[in-house]
């Protein structure tokens, strides 16, 4: 029957096509009418039998909708189909299991609690979504394995602060989520787990949002694949136990003074692999976490590449660690295993070959304490005099966090650290005049003297 | 404003036939390109491991180059007695000043600007080198902190006697802002109540170039983030347009006062003469 009907729909939608293209005028009259009929959406859902597809036709709907009986929604054509809020109310319920909701633009723009899409049924599909929001994005609670994939949900109101927005996505009490292929932006926290195990978060894009994807109170997560770039955190994974976060990209946390790439807090049991971390202000964060693997990493061009405070029992290896400010920081945390690392600062010696130094990579903790103490000094981060103080500072060495074997090399494999382009001439023509200028300047002098 | 013009021609011719401009350029240009090879396989963009060595090696070498070139020009007029010959020409001592510190000037950021000229147009032809917005804000660094400490070397130049002290004080004075300057301030304001160190940490800021440069450069290489919450308002300014113009204000002020000073000493000098 669905398959008919998908038949159908397409032939309409072409013929749909054809006019519209032979009579300019018509799309207006079909707004039009569409307005006018525009209280009928809900009708039409508490009509249809249980089961069905509806197809919208393209037009601007009137929302809010409440969908009570398993139905699949889909937009005649992608993107054509606006689902309008009324600025107080959540503008799409989703009460029935198994309910799809495709292709729609939900525009959702007042800013207020509730979400633009509840969710309180299991087993939902929300897919190809457009969503303006001025609340949450999408909501679910006590609702599980839903899908949420290829969906775009941007904050829409201005002039809100950061702390006032709502979340992208937000799951609270809601199990076994798959949430890929999404593009989140500008938001509060653009992927928020709270109490919901076994979430698949993979293949999204979060940007300019608090965090990217944070999940909290909840355990078995996959984060994998996905992109956040200037959030002021990239992944937090607070309070959480076996999740593995692999393969990501975090580029570019740098703007906020609390800003981190991956950030663990009191996380157990977590596997952070193979991600490339570029360009924040702390590359991964691992605070009062024990029995984690930080595994392949590739953490450049970070202000602090490694950051450990109160963390034990944790193994981290194998990471790549370049063009940092400041490789790693480490404060209380002793107990962890470090090994076989590369970091570009440190210049081993190798004496059996063996390709790892004979000599280990201690972090000293003298200025991270010094800050903790007293915050006023963070000014003097690698100044150079503190570098100096620091190269003097050695007492209590071997109780250092250390890398007792580190990489003489870079580990090979894995993509290199991607490169920021820019006008690289721009900078060769400046070079050029000022030489020439000097030059000039020079000769100026000097003929006067002959 | 023509004794100014004149002086200031005058240092500059001899800065030019001084050896030790160009020795000083020499040691730069290798210091930028060493820097240049050390980082030959990455585009240095932004705040990073690069930059910031950059930085302080900077930090290290030009308050040094600014500091001896400027006292020893200083000096050397005493020694050489020029400035006894100078006295007799109808030249006032601010318009001398002020004429030397031009002139010296134009030699540190002739230095400066071949230094960054050379390796800016190298790195571009053997592929790596800077980022354009990165090179400029660590060209303008340069400068700033030649001509801050230039402000310094007239102050030294003018205490000192002859070439010797004023060798020993910049080295001192050097020393002290840039080496010992983190020690000194840990340990001294250590001391103090807690919500004091906050303040002095930041009105001492204000007195020491290098620490001032070092820290408008990092915001203004977008790693404000670093000073961490305590500055988070002190980053907001500086990255936002009045920061630069506020900025150059500040090394207006500081080199006049430097130099006003240096007028003072310096007339008494000549009232005793």
């Amino acid at each position: 029957m669905v398959i008919f009907r998908s038949h159908i729909t397409r032939i309409i939608s072409l013929l749909a096509l054809m006019l519209a293209s032979c009579a300019l005028p018509g799309p207006a009259q079909v707004l039009a009418e569409q307005a006018s009929a525009d209280h009928t959406l809900q009708e039409l859902l508490d009509r249809t039998e249980p089961g069905e597809t509806i197809i919208l036709p393209t037009g601007t709907y009137q929302g809010p909708i409440t969908i009570r009986k398993p139905l699949t929604i889909r937009a005649e054509q992608e993107g054509s189909v606006i689902l309008l809020g009324d600025g107080r109310q959540t503008t799409v319920t989703i009460e029935a299991d198994g309910t799809t909701l495709s292709g729609i633009h939900i525009e959702d723009e007042a800013f207020k609690e509730e979400p633009a899409v509840l969710v309180t049924a299991n087993r939902v599909l929300l897919d190809n979504l457009h969503i303006r929001t001025g609340a949450h994005g999408i909501a679910a609670r006590e609702a599980n394995e839903g899908t949420i994939t290829g969906t775009t949900i941007v904050w829409a109101p201005q002039g809100i602060r950061m702390a006032d927005k709502g979340n992208g996505i937000d799951l609270l009490k809601a199990n076994g989520w798959r949430i890929t292929s999404n593009v989140i932006r500008d938001v509060h926290d653009a992927i928020y787990l709270e109490s919901s195990d076994d979430g698949i978060i993979t293949d999204n894009v979060v940007e300019n949002s608090r965090y990217g994807i944070h999940t909290m109170f909840s355990d078995r997560s996959s984060i994998e694949r996905n992109v956040g770039r200037m959030n002021v955190t990239g992944a937090m994974v607070m309070t959480a136990r076996h999740t593995s976060v692999k393969d990501n990209i975090f580029v570019k946390q740098s703007e906020n003074v609390n800003s981190q790439g991956i950030l663990l807090y009191d996380a157990h049991e977590i596997v952070v692999a193979d991600n490339e971390v570029e360009g924040n202000r702390v590359g991964i964060y691992v605070e009062q976490s024990t029995g984690n693997v930080l595994e392949g990493n590739r953490v450049s061009s970070n202000f602090i590449g490694l950051q450990l405070v109160d963390a034990s029992d944790n193994q981290i290896r194998a990471n790549r660690f370049v063009g940092n400010v400041t490789d790693a920081q480490a404060r209380g945390s002793e107990q962890n295993t470090i090994a076989d690392n590369y970091w570009d600062s440190f210049e081993g010696i190798d004496a059996d070959g063996d390709g790892k130094s004979d000599i280990a990579y201690a972090i000293n903790p003298f200025f991270a304490s010094v800050a903790q103490k007293r915050p006023a000094f963070q000014l003097f981060f690698q100044s150079p005099g503190m570098v100096f103080l620091e190269s003097l500072y050695q007492s209590g060495k071997e109780s250092w966090s250390r890398d007792a074997s580190p990489l003489m090399a870079p580990p090979v494999g894995g993509p290199e650290a991607g490169q920021a382009e820019g006008d690289r001439s721009l900078t060769g023509w400046t070079g050029l005049v000022l030489l020439s200028c000097t030059i000039v300047l020079i000769l100026m002098m000097r003929r006067r003297k002959a | 404003m023509r004794d100014i013009a004149n002086v200031a021609v005058r240092e500059m011719r001899m800065g030019f036939r001084n050896p030790w401009a160009y020795t000083f350029m020499a040691l730069f240009t290798l210091f930028m390109f060493s820097l240049l090879v050390i980082n030959a396989q990455d585009y240095v963009t932004g705040y990073s491991g690069a930059s910031s060595t950059m930085l302080n090696l900077g930090l290290y070498l030009l308050p040094l180059m600014a500091l001896m070139l400027g006292s020893f020009s200083l000096t050397g007029e005493k020694e050489d007695g020029n400035w006894e010959l100078l006295t007799t020409y109808p030249l006032g001592t601010l318009s001398f000043l002020s004429g030397k510190y031009l002139g010296l000037a134009v030699v540190l950021l002739v230095i400066v600007a071949f230094g960054f000229g050379l390796s800016g147009a190298v790195g571009w032809l053997t592929g790596g080198g800077l980022e354009p917005v990165t090179y400029w804000h660590l060209l303008v660094f340069a400068i700033c902190v030649s001509l801050f400490f230039l402000g310094a070397a007239m102050l030294i130049g003018t205490m000192a006697r002859n070439r010797w002290q004023a060798l020993t004080a910049s080295v001192a004075v050097w020393f002290f802002l840039i080496i010992a300057w983190p020690s000194v301030l840990i340990a001294v304001l250590g001391m103090l109540p807690y919500p004091w160190i906050k303040p002095a940490v930041t009105v001492l800021t204000f007195l020491n170039p290098a620490e001032l440069t070092r820290l408008y450069t990092i915001v203004q290489l977008g790693g404000g983030a670093t000073l961490g919450p305590e500055y988070y308002e002190w980053v907001g300014w500086i990255r936002s347009v009045w920061g630069p113009p506020v900025f150059w204000a500040i090394m207006l002020i500081w080199v006049s006062i430097a130099i006003m000073i240096s007028y003072l000493v310096w007339e008494r000098g000549r009232g005793r003469g």
